[in-house]
Parts: structure tokens; C-alpha cells; sequence
């Protein structure tokens, strides 16, 4: 029987506790209240964390982008938000010692290549510019898999537990990005067994235990002469 | 962007007054606008009048013509209600088909007639199951100070009570009756809320300034037939009844003064 | 189309057997549609609607974007098989001042200033008609919206009241609406006794209307309840 973390609905009552008041909750004359649909972490601040959601980008953080459109000087890409990002032209050119001519920069990055970016600024009007992470590439014979970004701290795991099991069990290269864009690299039945392991995690966020139920999933999934699996 | 910007000033400084216990025009929280009620001044029409409320200008226009009836209402008569927003009228309003809130007035208008029973469609039939009396009510917007849906509904009233129905213009003269037959005189009152007032007969800058608003249309008796709420925010029960009794109490005050 | 001739009150009950103040049956499912980011199925007697949600997303025209807030979108569509006689697609006037009325009943709950420039769209398509079904739809939107992940204060819950032979009554069926005097639909944040939308068509007197009120926002309470648990057994059961 899986323990549930508390789910809540918009409007639900958690906490008088308004100091501790953190993300996905408000606060009104005195009591903290769930503002999305999701579970409470109560841990040290009082958050809701969603099921679902729109990345908001914040600085710092590093996505995995596809290119959507090119616009000189910029490369507009897309970052699974509402808003687009765009790439300077400057970043592929270390340093900026080389200067892209124009009508060249599908040479660099053409339409649908993906990147592994940071994001360097956003600003009120939404504009978010992007760095590109050069000692990063993702090659071919790889694969995207996309999850609410939501539930990417549950994939990472307490001090990175969960993903250095996959990686180990999987035999896989794994790369997680806050916007809810995974690249793994392996051999085929690995990535199979990577993709199906990792959306379970996604599926059964809200559990507890959850740990322990992946490590005896990947324990017991049996390779060779697999039959009737997928 | 500079639209917005004055926008934001001007509703500032409405609701900044209306904490002060003031109105931009002096007037009381309950007050309307000078009103004014001009009948009969589009001959082609076989009814229509001019309404001005404040600075807000609409004219009505009634005409009448034989048409089929409903299917499920075979003796009776058809009212259709349009209102045209006409790009003359406010820089916001553009050229084009019917948008929502011109749906939005013709309908609501519409319905404080039909509630009401004001117009006894029973005796607008020619032919039964064949031909009846189509009642055009045609609201077009001259310029918009606000409170478009007072001033419409009361220029549809006063425009239909002043109809020769055009018998002989289709031949059908000596059937059925000469006047539209007017059972009652519907009136409609907006009202909104600006931090907590109500104000009566909203001007354009009172309109941007509210989160919410009411229109109570209420007949000769004081039975309510129509009510409408716009607006982003919501609406307290306690202020909906109050509004409700104001609207009441006004109606009959502009019922008694212009019809 | 209000007519005259039957009788919709025998005995004290309605013609399907309901008082006075009884709902029709509710079925809700949650999460129903896969490209959607949030959606709903929603039941009420025999009406059947679907409630959808994409967004945010951004914003086109770029020109009507609001550079402070999300913008909502609303689109209330019935379907051409929902209603006895077919229903022409697309958008009557009827629909539009739905869409309008709808939009504005879920705005007050909705944190927009947390996604500026972009879009919200929620799409209701009616299935199946039986009076009520705007209603239906903004209590669908409610938990599509929340299912979409959308930042809200509450959850908004609406039902219809309306006056038959006299009698003021909760939640009328296509027959009573069609020979019924008046029919009100309300919205309201139930928790907060705050009405989001209210319109009234037809002839009530004031004591009518302030019953038919009462009348409404205890339903609006039992329709939330049923709201919340088919959002919070949509996880529960694992």
C-alpha cells in the first residue's frame, strides 16, 4: 500500500503557519493556502508542489532547448515554457573571436537541434537569453524524454540518490535538465528500460517509498531473453 | 502603449476618488447622469428614439416586418434584438462582425423585454403557423461614455411605445391591431462596484475603474425581468441584494421621468 | 422560447421525480484528454461536456498580449449532434455571450501575474444538451484549470435555479427551462459565499430571486465537494 503525500486542491487550508509560507501557496488574513493542484512538502518551508506546470525559467538554470527558429543575431529556442528563449550568435563562437556571417548560422545550429543551455538572464518583459553549455553536446543515436518539469527533483532524488541508480542500473548516460527534458545514451534495451523506469518515477511522484520500489523494479528486470515486456 | 498608461492614471484617480465619498462629476453615489429622451426622430423607422445619458448617445431604431414565426410558437410575434459598436462611437471600438460585448448588450436588453412580456407578441399574429410580426430592435451606439445598457434599454422602450405597426406598407391593412401592443415598460439599471461602493450609471472612466458590475431590469410592479453580472471580480451576496433593491427603486424613478 | 401548456409540478414533485431542491446526478472524471494540459468530463443529469485547457502559452498576437498577466480565453461550443435540432457549428450569439459570461465567472480566481504575455485558453464543447449546460461547463473549466496546473486562489462551482408553476426550484432540466418563467445561473467561489457570475432570464419577483439565491449557493457547496474529491482521488488511487 503506497503512502500518499497530502494531496491539495487550489484553495485548500494548510498551515496558519504563515512564516513558512513558500512556493505554490498564499497567503490570505493569516493562513497559508494551497494555490495549485498538488502534494504539500512541508519539510522546512510549507510548499505545494504541482503535478503538472509550465517551466518558469530562472537564472541559472540549465535546459535542454530546440532550436525553432533563426532570427539574426539570435537562435529563437524553444524550452518547454510558455516563453521562448533566444541564443546570442556569440555563444558559438568562443569567445566571440570568430563572427558568424549572416545567412550562416544554420551552420552552427540549424532548426530542431538540441541544446544543452544555462539560462544567463530573464527580465520583466519575459525575455530570456540563453548560454550555451560548449563542453555539452548531444549527439546522435540518443533519446528526449520529456516529463512535467515538476518532477524532476524526485528523478535527481535526496543528494542525487535516485539518478546514480539509474545510471548505474541502466548502464545509460542520463542527463536531466530542470525543464523537464531528459537526454539518455546507451544501447538500445537500456534506453528502453531507462525511458520506462524514469516515467514511472514521474507517474508515482507523489508516493512514498518510492526509492526502494524503483530499486526493486530494476533489481528484478531481466534482460536476456526478455519475452512479453513492452 | 500610451492608451494603457493614461488608462492606469485615469482609473487611479477614479478610485481614489470614490474613497473620498466623490464622483469625477460631482455627482451622488445613486445619482444618474442628465438624461435625455428624444422620440420619433428617424422616419423610416416605424419607432425610434435618442438617448442621451451623460455624454453617452445611442440611438434606437424599430422596424417591423412579416416574417414566419417559430416553430414551437406559431401565433406569435418575433422579437430580434441587434446592437451595432460602431467604430465612430469610441477609439476602442473597430469595424467588424458582432463582438462580445455587442452580443452581450443586444441580448441583455433583449431579455429584459422578453422577460417582461412588455411587447404581448399574441397579438402580433397575421396568419397563425404562416406569418407574424417581426419586431427589428436595432441599438446603434453613437458614443460611449459608459452605461451603454441603460441607455439602449430605455431607447428600445420608449421607441416601441410610440409604433404604428406599417399595416398598409404590406398590404395587410384593417388585420389585427394599429399600436404594438405594450403590456409593461422594463427598465434597466447598472450598477458597479468600485472598492466597495455601488455607483449608479457608471461613466466610461467608472466602468475601467470597477472590478465588477450588475444591470437589475425590473418592470412596472417591481418583479425583476432580467439581471446580468459583468467583470473580472466577484460579487459579495449581500452587495448583489442591495444592488438588486437599488436598481428596483431607480427603475421606477426613470419610468416615471422619460416613459 | 418560453411556452405554455404543461404542468411541471405533480404532487409536490417534478416531472423526473426531484424536489425542489435536488441536483441531478454528477459524474466528473479528471485528466481525461492526453494533448490537453488539464482537462475534465463532466455529467449533470444528462448533460455531457468536456472541459479542456492549454496554456499558459504564449500569447498571438503578439500586440494583445498584456505585458503584466496572463490573458484568459473562454470558448463555450456546442456540438451539431448535442441538441434535437441540429446545431449549425459555429459560434451563435448565444455561445458568445456564454464564452463571455464563463470567462468572467473563473477570472476572479485565477493568479495571472504569475505568467505575463501569455495565454490561458479553455475550450468547452457540449456533447450532449439538457439545460444547464453552461453551468456544467464552468464547473468542468474549474477542474480542468486546476488540473492544467494553473496557479488559482479556489475552485469556482455554478448551477442554475429557476421558477416553474411558481415554485422556485435548483437545477432545471431542458423541459422545465423550455415551459419554466425564469432561470437563473449562478457561479460562485463556494467556499468564499463570493458570486463570480449571475444572469436571469424571465420574470421573478424579488423574494423569488433572494430564494432562488440561497437556493443556489447551497448547491454551489455540494457541487464543490464533488469537484474537490474527483481531484484528490485522481491521485489517490495508485
Amino acid at each position: 500500500m503506497k503512502k500518499m503525500y497530502k494531496v491539495v486542491i487550489p484553495g485548500d487550508f494548510i498551515s496558519e503557519d504563515v512564516n513558512r509560507a513558500g512556493e505554490g501557496t498564499y497567503i490570505e488574513e493569516g493562513k497559508v493556502y494551497a494555490m495549485r493542484y498538488g502534494v504539500v512538502d512541508d519539510k522546512d518551508e510549507i510548499k505545494v508542489v504541482p503535478f503538472v506546470g509550465k517551466y518558469q525559467p530562472a537564472k541559472g538554470d540549465v535546459v535542454i532547448g530546440r532550436i525553432t527558429e533563426i532570427s539574426f543575431p539570435y537562435w529563437i529556442v524553444d524550452i518547454a515554457s510558455p516563453y521562448e528563449a533566444r541564443l546570442h550568435m556569440s555563444e558559438v563562437t568562443s569567445g566571440g573571436k570568430k563572427r558568424v556571417e549572416f545567412g550562416s548560422m544554420h551552420t552552427y545550429l540549424d532548426i530542431d537541434d538540441l541544446i544543452v543551455a544555462k539560462v544567463t538572464n530573464t527580465d520583466a518583459l519575459m525575455r530570456i537569453d540563453l548560454g550555451l553549455m560548449e563542453d555539452f553536446q548531444l549527439g546522435g543515436g540518443g533519446r528526449l524524454i520529456t516529463i512535467p518539469h515538476t518532477k524532476v527533483p524526485r528523478i535527481i532524488g535526496r543528494k542525487g540518490s535516485m539518478i546514480r541508480m539509474l545510471k548505474e542500473k541502466c548502464n545509460c548516460f542520463i542527463f536531466v535538465a530542470k525543464n523537464g527534458r531528459i537526454w539518455i545514451k546507451g544501447k538500445e534495451e537500456d534506453m528502453n528500460l531507462a525511458s520506462e523506469v524514469i516515467l514511472m518515477i514521474a507517474h508515482e511522484a507523489h508516493t512514498s517509498g518510492l526509492t526502494d520500489r524503483v530499486a526493486d523494479f530494476l533489481n528484478s528486470y531481466h534482460r536476456i531473453g526478455d519475452t512479453g515486456r513492452g | 502603449m500610451g492608451l494603457e498608461i493614461m488608462d492606469e492614471v485615469r482609473r487611479d484617480y477614479t478610485y481614489n476618488l470614490v474613497r473620498r465619498g466623490k464622483r469625477e462629476d460631482g455627482r451622488d453615489f445613486q445619482d444618474y447622469r442628465e438624461i435625455k429622451v428624444e422620440k420619433g426622430i428617424i422616419k423610416r423607422a416605424e419607432g425610434s428614439a435618442r438617448v442621451k445619458i451623460g455624454n453617452t448617445e445611442v440611438l434606437v431604431g424599430v422596424k417591423l416586418e412579416p416574417g414566419e414565426p417559430f416553430p414551437d410558437s406559431p401565433d406569435k410575434g418575433v422579437i430580434i434584438t441587434n446592437a451595432e459598436l460602431v467604430p465612430l462611437a469610441s477609439p476602442e471600438f473597430e469595424p467588424g462582425p458582432p463582438n462580445e460585448d455587442s452580443v452581450q448588450l443586444a441580448r441583455v436588453v433583449d431579455r429584459g423585454i422578453r422577460g417582461s412580456e412588455a411587447i404581448d407578441l399574441s397579438k402580433l399574429c397575421i396568419e397563425e403557423g404562416e406569418k407574424v410580426w417581426i419586431v427589428f430592435i436595432d441599438i446603434h451606439v453613437l458614443d460611449n461614455d459608459g452605461n451603454l445598457v441603460d441607455a439602449a434599454a430605455l431607447g428600445a422602450i420608449a421607441s416601441l411605445l410610440d409604433i404604428h405597426i406599417p399595416a398598409e406598407r404590406y398590404g395587410l391593412s384593417g388585420k389585427g391591431e394599429d399600436m404594438i401592443p405594450m403590456q409593461d415598460k422594463p427598465v434597466a439599471v447598472t450598477m458597479v462596484d468600485i472598492g466597495g461602493e455601488i455607483l449608479v450609471d457608471p461613466n466610461y472612466n467608472e466602468e475601467r475603474a470597477a472590478v465588477s458590475g450588475l444591470t437589475v431590469i425590473s418592470n412596472t410592479d417591481g418583479t425583476l425581468s432580467g439581471i446580468q453580472k459583468y467583470g473580472r471580480e466577484g460579487l459579495e451576496e449581500d452587495k448583489v441584494s442591495e444592488m438588486v433593491d437599488i436598481g428596483i427603486e431607480k427603475a421606477d424613478e426613470l419610468r416615471r421621468k422619460f416613459l | 422560447m418560453k411556452e405554455e401548456g404543461i404542468e411541471l409540478i405533480k404532487d409536490g414533485k417534478r416531472l423526473d421525480g426531484r424536489g425542489f431542491d435536488e441536483l441531478r446526478p454528477i459524474k466528473i472524471e479528471v485528466g481525461v484528454l492526453k494533448r490537453a494540459d488539464g482537462s475534465c468530463y463532466f455529467e449533470l443529469g444528462d448533460n455531457k461536456v468536456i472541459a479542456a485547457v492549454y496554456g499558459p502559452r504564449e500569447m498571438h498576437p503578439r500586440h494583445a498580449q498584456d505585458a503584466k498577466m496572463a490573458v484568459l480565453k473562454y470558448r463555450y461550443n456546442m456540438a451539431p449532434f448535442s441538441v434535437d435540432e441540429r446545431k449549425r457549428p459555429g459560434p451563435d450569439r448565444r455561445s458568445v455571450e456564454i464564452s463571455k459570461v464563463s470567462r468572467e465567472a473563473l477570472e476572479p480566481v485565477i493568479i495571472k501575474e504569475f505568467y505575463p504575455k501569455t495565454e490561458i485558453d479553455v475550450y468547452v464543447e457540449i456533447l450532449q444538451s439538457d439545460a444547464g449546460t453552461r453551468t456544467a461547463g464552468i464547473n468542468a473549466a474549474s477542474i480542468a484549470l486546476a488540473d492544467a496546473g494553473i496557479p488559482m486562489k479556489d475552485l469556482v462551482s455554478s448551477v442554475a435555479v429557476g421558477k416553474i408553476d411558481g415554485e422556485v426550484v435548483l437545477d432545471l432540466n431542458a423541459v422545465e427551462d423550455n415551459y419554466g418563467e425564469a432561470d437563473m445561473p449562478i457561479a460562485m467561489i463556494a467556499r468564499r459565499n463570493t458570486i463570480t457570475a449571475l444572469q436571469m432570464d424571465g420574470r421573478m419577483t424579488k423574494d423569488e430571486f433572494e430564494k432562488g439565491l440561497k437556493l443556489a449557493m447551497n448547491a454551489c457547496q455540494q457541487i464543490y465537494e464533488l469537484q474537490r474529491t474527483a481531484l484528490i482521488e485522481r491521485y489517490s488511487e495508485m
